[in-house]
Order: structure tokens, then sequence, then C-alpha cells
């Protein structure tokens, strides 16, 4: 990299820094606060431990695109089991995954790197997380935002008040927003799609549901 | 005199013989399933590669519709997927899914190329010998002839209407995506009419080929992505 565009990434670097931290994050702008009307918050998407949940999965990272096929099972309480295969068939990863374990049963040589599994373990709790405390509660025309905690994380849950379901979740820090989760359901049930979007890592990842019996 | 059992040790008593049962139920299924499965001899052996590789010269083209079973043991029910599959001999090939979504994968000399919903892209794989290996593998499945034993270690059964065949990968590298490849060929016409590919030994693809053609006029333009 020549000098010139180091010395301008850090300056811009530094801009962004400043900048973010002069404006405070307001994820939710025109909404105002209200009085909590509830303190807990159940997910139902991946919720059953008698649903295999499918989906196709597409995935953009950096540019390239990957695709395959994303499964999740509720196999106990607080544990989802987690594989994604190529369309084919083949196992590319097998995890195991609670609020607080996680667990590699399988992965192939060439996904197998740190970085990429820690940003799959954190958008899979994401994903799954099946209840929230809610903190703080804020409400306009059209929906309801949740704000839960998660140590130095909050998520904001943007639940539709004309069929009280979850659409978003957005999962910031105090100063950025780092990933957006976006659902939609048709029956409250399970998810039709999702999407999952990062914005600190060029990364996103679409899911659209499968239904795995022909006939 | 009367022998007295305490409660305790009719309680054992009953769990043994429990556990006695299980393990006779145990001791007899293996036997009735090797019963129905059984060894080819040598002179078997030899007389299935041949009519296998008499029918695989003769196949120019060939086309079939498959459908796919996932099979993941903490699922409840297998993962289904159904489309169409086209080879032009030698090593032309065209893997279509059609449902439950539209994907397709071509291997055409050195690429493989790949159209998912519309979305197209293209890889190179020249160079690469897995793939060479598993384009090869694919073909020989569905052709059946992949006999090949400095690849494989192979074994032959029988039952009443098929022969199956397992292959096990010599191949260090193979052996990391595939444990055993299963074929399960038509004792009439000797073609291939299942594939079952074991990924260890819970997790498996299980793929049943129907609607076979042989040697009809096949487009080249539809290895074009």
């Amino acid at each position: 990299m020549q000098k010139s565009t180091i010395l301008y990434s850090i300056i811009s670097g530094f801009l962004v820094l400043i900048v973010s931290s002069c404006s405070s994050l307001n994820v939710v702008k025109g909404y105002n606060p209200v009085a909590l009307e509830t303190t807990a918050f159940e997910v139902p998407y991946f919720s059953s431990p008698e649903t295999d949940y499918v989906y196709k999965a597409n995935i953009t990272v950096y540019g390239n695109e990957l695709s395959g096929i994303f499964i999740a099972k509720k196999i106990n309480k607080t544990t989802h089991r987690v594989v994604f295969t190529t369309e084919f068939g083949n196992k590319l990863l097998d995890f195991e995954i609670s609020e607080t374990d996680f667990k590699i049963n399988s992965i192939v040589e060439e996904l197998d790197r740190k970085i990429l599994i820690n940003t799959l373990k954190t958008d899979f709790r994401l994903l799954l997380k099946n209840s929230y405390v809610i903190k703080q509660q804020y409400d306009n025309q059209e929906s309801r935002v949740y704000l839960t905690e998660d140590g130095k994380i909050n998520n904001y849950l943007f639940i539709s008040k004309a069929e009280n379901k979850l659409d978003k979740i957005v999962n910031a820090s105090k100063r950025k927003e780092r990933i957006n989760l976006f659902f939609t359901s048709e029956n409250n049930i399970f998810a039709t799609k999702i999407v999952i979007q990062h914005y600190n890592i060029k990364l996103r990842i679409e899911l659209n549901y499968l239904q795995t019996q022909l006939n | 005199m009367r022998i007295h059992i305490p409660i305790k040790n009719k309680y054992y008593l009953r769990m043994k013989i429990k556990v006695y049962f299980v393990l006779l139920v145990l001791c007899i299924c293996p036997v009735v399933s090797f019963a129905q499965e059984q060894k080819l001899s040598e002179n078997e052996i030899a007389i299935f590669k041949h009519a296998v590789k008499e029918v695989s010269k003769k196949i120019k083209t060939l086309s079939t519709d498959f459908v796919q079973y996932k099979h993941l043991d903490f699922l409840s029910k297998d993962i289904e997927s159904s489309g169409k599959m086209v080879f032009v001999a030698p090593s032309l090939l065209q893997w279509q899914y059609k449902k439950p979504y539209n994907y397709s994968i071509i291997f055409k000399s050195g690429k493989i190329l790949i159209n998912d919903e519309g979305k197209k892209s293209a890889v190179d794989v020249g160079n690469s010998k897995i793939f060479g290996k598993i384009n090869k593998l694919i073909a020989g499945s569905v052709s059946g002839d992949m006999f090949d034993d400095k690849e494989f270690a192979i074994s032959y059964y029988k039952n009443k209407t098929n022969t199956i065949t397992r292959f096990i990968p010599k191949d260090a590298n193979l052996k990391k995506y595939i444990k055993q490849i299963e074929l399960t060929f038509d004792k009439d016409d000797a073609t291939v009419i299942q594939v079952k590919l074991l990924e260890s030994s819970e997790d498996f693809t299980r793929i049943v080929l129907k609607n076979k053609v042989l040697n009809a006029k096949i487009d080249n333009s539809i290895f074009n992505n």
C-alpha cells in the first residue's frame, strides 16, 4: 500500500471516530420512550423442538458469493444444532450452540478460521436466541421497540404493532450499529426470509425458508 | 423350605432378564440383515463388473430424474430435493435441482459453472486434483463404472433385486469429504438406481435415480451457463 493511502485511511478513520463519537447513536430516532408493558419477549422463529428449520443460504462476503443450505434444530431447552451444507448435501460445518456454550462437531478445513467461526457464533446466537429481558420500551405509530442489554451490547427488537411480529433486531454497541437482522414471517411461527446484515465487516447472509418435503 | 427373594433382588432379576432379552434381539438382528444381503463370490464379481462395463461403454448420453434425501441424524425428517441430471460421455455433466430451489452445477472441461436462481458464476478447477476426482466420481456413480481399485477399497453384495457396491476412498483428501460411496444396481440391466454418500455413520445423502434415458440426443447448449 502507498504511504499516502495509509495516511488517508488513518485520517479518515479518525474522522469517522470523531464524528461518530460526537453524534450519539440513535437507533430509536422517531420513537418515544414509554412505560414498559412487559419485561420479557419470546421470539418464536426457532423455538420449536419439533421443527427442522431448513433454509437456502446466500452469503456475500467482501464481494464473494457463497451459497448452501442452513439447517437449525432445537435439540434441548438451551441448545440448537446448526449445520451448513452445500446444495449437494456435503456438510461444511456442524455446531452446537447455546447462549453460554459453543461446540464444534465438525468443520471443513477451508472454513476452519477463528475469525469466521467467531463471526458465525455471534450471528447464530443472535438468530437463535429465544427470550429477551426488556430494559426499556419505545413506541411510534407502527412499531414497538424493546431495548435489551447483553453486557456492553444492546439489542433493539422492532415489533410491528399490527401483527405483534418481530421484524428487526438491531445489535449495537453504545456508538455503532454492528449487525441488523431482518425477519419476514407470514404466520409468526417461523420466518420465511431472514437477512443478517453486518456493518463493521462486509458480510450479508440471506436465508430463505425451504419446503423440504416434496409432493 | 421357601426361598425368600428380597424385593430389591426380584427387581434386579427382572432387569437382568430384560437386558438379556435386549442383547438377544441385538444379536439376532444383524443375522437377519446379513441374510438379506450376501457377499458376491469372486466369480460373481467378475461377471457383474463385466456387465456394468459393457453397459457404461455403450453410454454416449444419459439423462435421468433424481430425488435426493439428505439424512442428518438429529433431524425429524430427511431433507428432500429433486431435479434432473444429464451426462454426455466422457465428462460433460449437468446436475440440476428444480425443487425446492433452482440450482444447477455444470462440470465442463476443468470448469464448474453454477447457476443459483439465475445468479451465475464459474470456478476454474482445471488444476484442482480433488475436483477432478469428484467430477470423475459423479460421472462414475451415474454410469456405474468406477471400479478403480487404486482409488477405492471396493466390496460387493447382493440382495433379491439389486447388486450393491461399496467404495471406500483411499485418497486421504477425498476421504475427508466422503467416507463411503454406495451404488445400488438394478440386477436386470446393470445400471445405477441409487447413490448413497456417507459422511459419517449417522449422516448420509441418498440419491434415487429414475426415468433414466440412454443415448437420446442432447443439445450441448445446456452445458453453457
